[in-house]
């Protein structure tokens, strides 16, 4: 078990590995897809089922969707494929800079492996994550407040940046 | 170091490489910038579990939702791109040139 959190570790750091070097939008999206569905089941091994429920609704089935679309409206219509060596050259250039880090900082401690669970013995009725966020109801209700503002807030400021006819900075047509 | 926390400090690394050595699309800074976040919130839902405390599982929440805001207006820059200049190429963000 504690391999395969491992594994799903290395799947994230993968998948974010071909968000930061892509060939095309369309293979950058396909890797940020493949890290947070990776990242959810990490998050589901841990113990917090709740926030993995959060990440896959609102992140990967919100905004990744969002995402995708706006994808489909700024991207090539004949892209690139992974074969180009300037694609692989930035993904193990990107390699080489953190391995050169973690030796230069002396990181490597990897014997020590031990994989982080919240220790449930027994049964429970209310985990972790559950309570923990039902305080944002209870005792955080400003800052529900807070964040429900700047969501709406946002709205117009979506409007603002694609006002169009000489009236924004952005879109001077 | 612990391996899980390798993981996420790498790819929190490899998104801000991505950011900054971005080549042609606006839409691969945006996905790098989602992914910065992506490789924030979990940890973030990782550190209430190692320090046992239930009320921090509000930060990965909150978040979120600003993660969320942030990604409307980076869209909404590229689409007001789109429609002026016809694709969101970055040289087309030339205006302030020497």
């Amino acid at each position: 078990m504690t391999y395969f959190v491992i594994f799903l570790g290395i799947c994230f750091m993968l998948g974010v590995l071909a968000v930061a070097s892509n060939p095309s939008p369309y293979y950058g999206v396909l890797g940020l897809v493949l890290a947070s569905v990776v990242g959810c089941g990490w998050l589901v091994s841990l113990g917090v089922s709740f926030i993995s429920l959060v990440l896959f609704m609102v992140y990967l089935g919100g905004m990744l969707v969002v995402f995708v679309y706006s994808v489909s409206l700024a991207a090539d219509p004949y892209p690139q494929a992974w074969g180009d060596w300037r694609v692989v050259g930035y993904g193990l250039g990107f390699v080489l800079v953190v391995c050169v880090g973690v030796f230069l900082a002396g990181f490597v401690d990897f014997w020590k492996v031990m994989v982080v669970t919240v220790d449930s013995g027994g049964m429970s009725l209310v985990r972790l994550d559950f309570s923990g966020v039902a305080m944002f109801y209870s005792c955080g209700a400003g800052l529900f407040l807070v964040a429900g503002w700047g969501l709406l807030l946002v709205l117009f400021v979506v409007l603002e940046l694609v006002r169009g006819l000489s009236r924004g900075a952005i879109r001077a047509v | 170091m612990s391996p899980l926390h390798f993981s996420f400090y790498s790819a929190f690394t490899f998104s801000c490489l991505g950011l900054a050595f971005h080549r042609t699309h606006l839409i691969s800074a945006l996905l790098c910038l989602e992914s910065m976040m992506l490789s924030m919130f979990i940890p973030l839902s990782m550190w209430p579990l190692e320090n046992q405390t239930p009320s921090f599982t509000l930060v990965p929440i909150l978040m979120l939702a600003f993660s969320a805001c942030e990604a409307g207006a980076g869209l909404a820059t590229l689409v007001a791109s789109t429609r002026t200049h016809g694709s969101d190429h970055l040289h087309n963000l030339n205006l302030l040139q020497c």
